[in-house]
């Protein structure tokens, strides 16, 4: 989910940018360039799946059922692609997001990226639609 | 219908680690790690927390400030001292503080030490040692006068005394020889300036000014340069120059006003 989002930077399934990637090699596809990656990658779905089985044993399995379907709704309730992202105040609420503060609300800012590329509208649009591929945001950070 | 991406959001990316891998195993040589110092400490007495920190930031074997502040606010019963790598120990405090904020905001009621303590061990085992903040945490809240250690790697301590940074162990030797339970204000200050200072002369890497923090029920003291045990000893008081080495314009002549204001007229409706 996290990667998919992203343009992949290799040609024919090899990572072929030796500056990014380094030299190919199993073992580093496997582990990831430092040691923290997988953890900071799977920590996240981690604690989501945890809450969510507090919240089965607790309350009944339908009660997160009912919660996934309001996540679901509202990460579908943006703004047209544009200009102004969506602040998805409505899920933030959900998910307690609102009261989280961590190194992604201030550190590296896609939006400040030197390789930031402006969202087209129409292919973004496009894309919501299923008529187009690809992310909706072209640049990666 | 196809499912929507939310919004991408920022923080680490681990792009260049592989690319500064393959440049070290060529021979580059990675910037080494530098030694840090610091004597923070902080102890109990009879109505609250009194925390304690030298002011000396190192940078290897250069001293690059002699005055910084490893005191940290988190929440105004809350405060934080910080020992590892300054920008580390400000970064995580600042956030923390960030995050207490809001949930002060959402629930109406003053922070307690222990949401402050899980927040910053949570975060620090998330990222296991990387950032390397040692820290020393104490607050007054409902439940108490409560003084906390947190490593780098996420482990804590609940202590009635504690001390952190390279400086601990002088400092510790002071604790262990006077403190006792049930000490007044005037006599913790002074324990705890004591505890510094054998820091700030023992220890390489702590030195400067004494920095403490009391904290009671309902009410904080910074004492900020409480003791300056190393003054400066020239120049005493900056530099003076000759009178009349630049004559400043002391006239002031008002911008041409671009846009008149005309009073009156109509009242906007409401």
């Amino acid at each position: 989910m996290e990667d998919s989002k992203k343009i992949a930077h290799e040609i024919g399934g090899v990572r072929n940018d030796a500056f990014r990637f380094g030299l190919h090699g199993v073992k580093s596809d496997i582990v990831g360039s430092h040691p923290l990656e997988s953890a900071y990658h799977s920590t996240k779905a981690r604690q989501q799946e945890m809450k969510r089985k507090i919240l089965a044993n607790t309350y009944g399995s339908a009660f997160p059922m009912k919660l996934e379907l309001d996540r679901q709704i509202l990460s579908r309730f943006q703004r047209p692609p544009g200009a102004i992202p969506s602040s998805m105040i409505g899920l933030e609420s959900l998910t307690g997001g609102l009261e989280d503060f961590a190194f992604e609300d201030y550190l590296n800012d896609p939006k400040e990226s030197e390789s930031f590329r402006p969202v087209d509208m129409h292919h973004g649009v496009e894309v919501r639609l299923g008529l187009s591929k690809g992310p909706v945001c072209p640049s990666f950070i | 219908m196809a499912t929507i991406d939310v919004p991408q959001k920022g923080g680490f990316s681990f792009d260049l680690c592989r690319r500064n891998e393959m440049l070290v195993s060529k021979g580059l040589r990675s910037p080494s790690f530098l030694k840090t110092g610091t004597t923070i400490v902080g102890l109990i007495f009879k109505d609250g927390v009194i925390l304690g920190a030298d002011t000396r930031a190192t940078e290897g074997p250069i001293v690059a400030d002699k005055n910084c502040e490893k005191i940290h606010y988190m929440a105004p019963n809350i405060y934080c001292c910080g020992a590892g790598t300054a920008a580390d120990t400000e970064a995580v405090t600042d956030m923390v503080s960030s995050q207490l904020k809001l949930h002060r905001y959402h629930t109406g009621r003053e922070s307690r030490v222990v949401t402050s303590l899980t927040l910053l061990k949570s975060h620090l085992f998330s990222y296991q040692g990387h950032v390397s903040a040692a820290l020393v945490l104490g607050g007054v809240d409902v439940t108490g006068p409560h003084l906390h250690t947190i490593y780098p790697h996420g482990s804590t301590d609940t202590l009635p005394y504690a001390t952190m940074g390279s400086g601990s162990l002088a400092a510790m030797a002071m604790f262990e020889s006077k403190y006792r339970e049930g000490m007044s204000k005037d006599e913790g200050i002074k324990l705890v300036a004591d505890a510094i200072l054998s820091g700030v002369f023992n220890d390489l890497g702590s030195g400067s000014n004494v920095d403490i923090c009391v904290i009671t029920k309902g009410n904080t003291e910074y004492l900020r340069n409480h003791l300056s045990p190393n003054p400066r000893t020239y120049p005493q008081k900056g530099y003076s120059f000759s009178k009349k080495t630049e004559v400043l314009l002391t006239k002031i002549t008002p911008l041409r006003e671009i846009v008149q204001v005309i009073e009156g007229g109509d009242a906007m409706e409401e």
